[in-house]
């Protein structure tokens, strides 16, 4: 047999040399991965791990269109690291300043002072002191655009990049802006839709566990943890853009003509309470909050009471006709300023014009206070005031963004002697505008008093619907058979009573105009008024309701701000607007149109 | 019989040693390959993550600009600055039509075309009957 090629010299020499090598390694790796190993962990969990925070994109707010109101757009911050500048990038800089619209100066400074304190600490980490940090990133220009930084990266400036975020914008400006409120710097929700659906809208961020190499990229084969981010899911309000603009478009009228403390206007479906548009005077633009009055930020729709004046006699007048004590033919006597209730003479409030004997119909039309007073002298306290909480009066109205305040109805037990002959016409009662406007549509639906809506369905990130919000009713506050012939006597508010003249052919408006004299330091005074116009039309058929409160309208003249005068025409301007808008049908079609369609010429 | 010689048995240490050792090689590259797969595989899913993210974000961009120029004041401008002077409709601009809007541009039609051949044209009431085609 063969003797090989190695000696046995040779071959304990080749063996001692390979075990020594294998020896030798195997010590290595002992002190490696036993002795040293904490302090070579910790040296590597610090140079090379990373925890990457994946921000979730905040939901969209759309309306009912699925127009977008308020959506997240990204922006870059662009800074740069003084450490990984390269002196030879510096013919680039004036490129970069030009982009991010800086003087070139500033970059230059602020980029060759960063680089000469890099350097500084590099060379002489003692001198700078041990425990100071090592400054890795100026910061040149906040929020540029995507397309600026794409700009910005084709320059290839090494050290120079930017961090990604997420800035809220409302590309409709001041459209909606109390309805949508906003979110602030920091990125909490402050009021609004913003705030109250926060929960939907904010999603959850994502987070990466990773390793990174030298240059700071990821490793993205060591991964080892991943949790995926969770869009925000997008909201879509009941509201209506276009509706919403006109009713924004009638407040900047009425801003200009009146200079009011305040007004607002709600528009709503009365069949199934869905908010189409909801305005205040002053508003906001949400981009540009912070530099705004706190005044401008009040949705008074909800956050504000006043005494609803008028327009609160169709609790009287309803009740009434509900409980079947009146016709709309039955008389009273509205022009003796004393009555006797309950043993007791009490004298009845003041009208605008002198009244004698008035039908209930003509009560409503005229807006007579003391017939409304008598109309609740009929009822009784209990009775009177059972209703109005029924209309939804000194309680809630469930509003989904929440803010808003219950109003003012006390208990008849607390009641003096003349509240009974003050409340039917809307004193000593305070509601907000939204109350009012939900009285208004319970007359207006066939007596059903339904809590607002103003969500109209939850969506995730991909457009499923999660949810889909559904009209509530709340109570049944007339019999329908009621609601209908008040309806009816509302509509001769506007063709004879105080708001003639404002009527639209065909379209059957009904409503109630309101004037009450503001209550200021305990004391009514008489040159200062809250004005409105509460409606809907058409009368036979609603499909809209409208409500105009304008607190404090200044006259020319010192005339009395009625609502007649101040808040009826933009009801009018507004349903001339909305017919064509929601296409609404004549109920009876104007004989011009019976022309047309026959032909005739 | 003879036992083999240690020379022949250590020739063989040697040779299974050199088989182990390349053996042993060949997994630890294929290791390192399969390595350098996973890695390529992962930075290649990275690539796609950040390029999704991007065309999502900039979708996104879009719908923002798209929803700004959109709005109705800038429409309004918009309006006022090309002299289109649109407006919405007016009430007595409208007629509704409950019959069949065909036949009743047909009409329209027909009234027209004989309105324009008669010299007293408007003088006295026309009228007519449209007939549809199927019953021809």
């Amino acid at each position: 047999m063969s003797k090989g090629f190695a000696s046995n010299a040779r071959m304990t020499l080749l063996a001692v040399g390979v075990l020594t090598c294998f020896l030798s390694i195997g010590v290595r790796l002992v002190f490696l991965q036993v002795v040293d190993r904490d302090n070579l962990l910790h040296y590597v969990e610090k140079a090379r791990r990373q925890i990457m925070v994946d921000h979730a994109r905040r939901g969209a707010i759309l309306d009912a269109k699925g127009n977008l109101l308020a959506t997240s757009r990204t922006f870059v911050v662009v800074g740069a690291d003084p450490e990984m500048l390269q002196p030879d990038d510096a013919r680039r800089w004036p490129e970069l300043a030009q982009l991010l619209n800086l003087p070139e100066t500033q970059v230059d400074n602020l980029l060759r002072r960063g680089m000469a304190s890099a350097k500084l600490a590099q060379s002489a980490p003692a001198a700078s002191g041990e425990n100071e940090r090592r400054v890795r990133w100026v910061k040149l220009a906040d929020e540029v655009d995507e397309r600026v930084y794409d700009r910005v990266a084709q320059l290839a400036i090494r050290g120079v990049y930017g961090q990604r975020g997420y800035k809220r914008v409302y590309p409709d400006g001041e459209l909606a802006a109390h309805i949508l409120g906003f979110v602030n710097h920091e990125g909490a929700a402050v009021t609004g839709a913003e705030r109250h659906l926060d929960l939907y809208l904010r999603g959850q961020d994502g987070w990466i566990e990773s390793e990174k190499d030298g240059a700071r990229r990821e490793l993205a084969q060591f991964r080892s943890r991943e949790v995926p981010v969770l869009n925000g899911d997008d909201v879509v309000l009941t509201i209506d853009s276009v509706v919403q603009h006109m009713i924004e478009e009638e407040l900047r009228t009425i801003a200009a003509k009146f200079d009011p403390h305040f007004a607002t206007i709600i528009v709503s479906d009365p069949q199934t309470g869905r908010i189409l548009g909801m305005a205040n005077y002053p508003t906001f633009n949400p981009n540009d909050f912070s530099k705004v009055s706190v005044d401008s930020l009040r949705n008074y729709a909800v956050t504000d009471i006043i005494e609803p004046g008028s327009t609160f006699k169709i609790v009287a007048a309803g009740a009434a006709l509900d409980q079947g004590l009146v016709t709309p033919a039955t008389m009273f006597d509205c022009g003796n300023p004393l009555i006797t209730y309950k043993g007791r003479q009490l004298r009845l409030p003041k009208e605008d014009e002198p009244f004698g004997e008035l039908s209930v119909a003509d009560i409503v039309a005229h807006s007579s206070n003391r017939g409304a007073a008598q109309l609740a002298m009929l009822l009784g306290e209990q009775r009177f005031y059972d209703y109005a909480r029924r209309y939804g009066f000194g309680a809630s109205t469930d509003f989904e963004l929440g803010g808003e305040v219950r109003g003012i109805l006390e208990p008849p037990e607390k009641w003096d002697s003349l509240t009974i002959t003050r409340m039917p016409m809307g004193h000593s009662v305070a509601a907000t505008p939204l109350q009012i406007h939900m009285a208004m549509s319970a007359v207006a639906n066939g007596g059903a008093l339904l809590r607002p809506q103003i969500i109209k369905e939850i969506r995730d990130p991909e457009g499923n619907v999660l949810r889909t919000f559904v009209p509530e009713k709340r109570a049944q506050v007339l019999r329908p058979s009621t609601a209908a012939l008040l309806a009816q006597l509302l509509t001769r508010v506007v063709t004879e009573g105080t708001a003639k003249g404002y009527e639209i052919p065909g379209f059957e408006l009904a409503g109630k105009t309101g004037t009450t004299e503001k209550l200021i330091n305990g004391h009514y005074v008489t040159n200062r008024h809250v004005s409105s116009f509460v409606g809907f039309f058409p009368a036979s058929k609603p499909q809209v309701v409208v409500s105009v409160i304008v607190d404090d309208a200044k006259m020319p003249g010192g005339v009395t701000a009625y609502g007649s005068k101040v808040a009826a025409p933009s009801f009018k301007h507004l349903a001339e607007q909305l017919i064509q808008y929601l296409d609404i049908a004549p109920v009876q079609a104007p004989d011009r149109g019976l022309l047309a369609l026959g032909g005739a010429r | 019989m003879k036992p083999p010689p240690a020379n022949a048995i250590v020739n063989q240490l040697v040779a299974h040693t050199l088989g182990l050792l390349v053996f042993g090689g060949s997994l630890g590259l294929g290791a390192v390959w399969m390595r350098q797969e996973i890695f390529s595989a992962a930075n290649r899913n990275r690539t796609l993550e950040v390029k999704i993210a991007d065309a999502e974000r900039r979708l996104d961009e879009i719908d923002a600009e798209v929803a700004t120029a959109m709005n109705p004041d800038s429409l309004l401008t918009r309006n006022s600055g090309l002299r289109l002077a649109l407006g919405a409709p007016r009430e007595p601009q409208v007629i509704r039509v409950n019959e069949s809007p065909e036949l009743r541009l047909a009409a329209k039609l027909n009234r027209e075309i004989f309105t324009i051949g008669r010299p007293d044209a408007g003088s006295e009431t026309v009228s007519f009957q449209v007939v549809p085609a199927a019953y021809h």
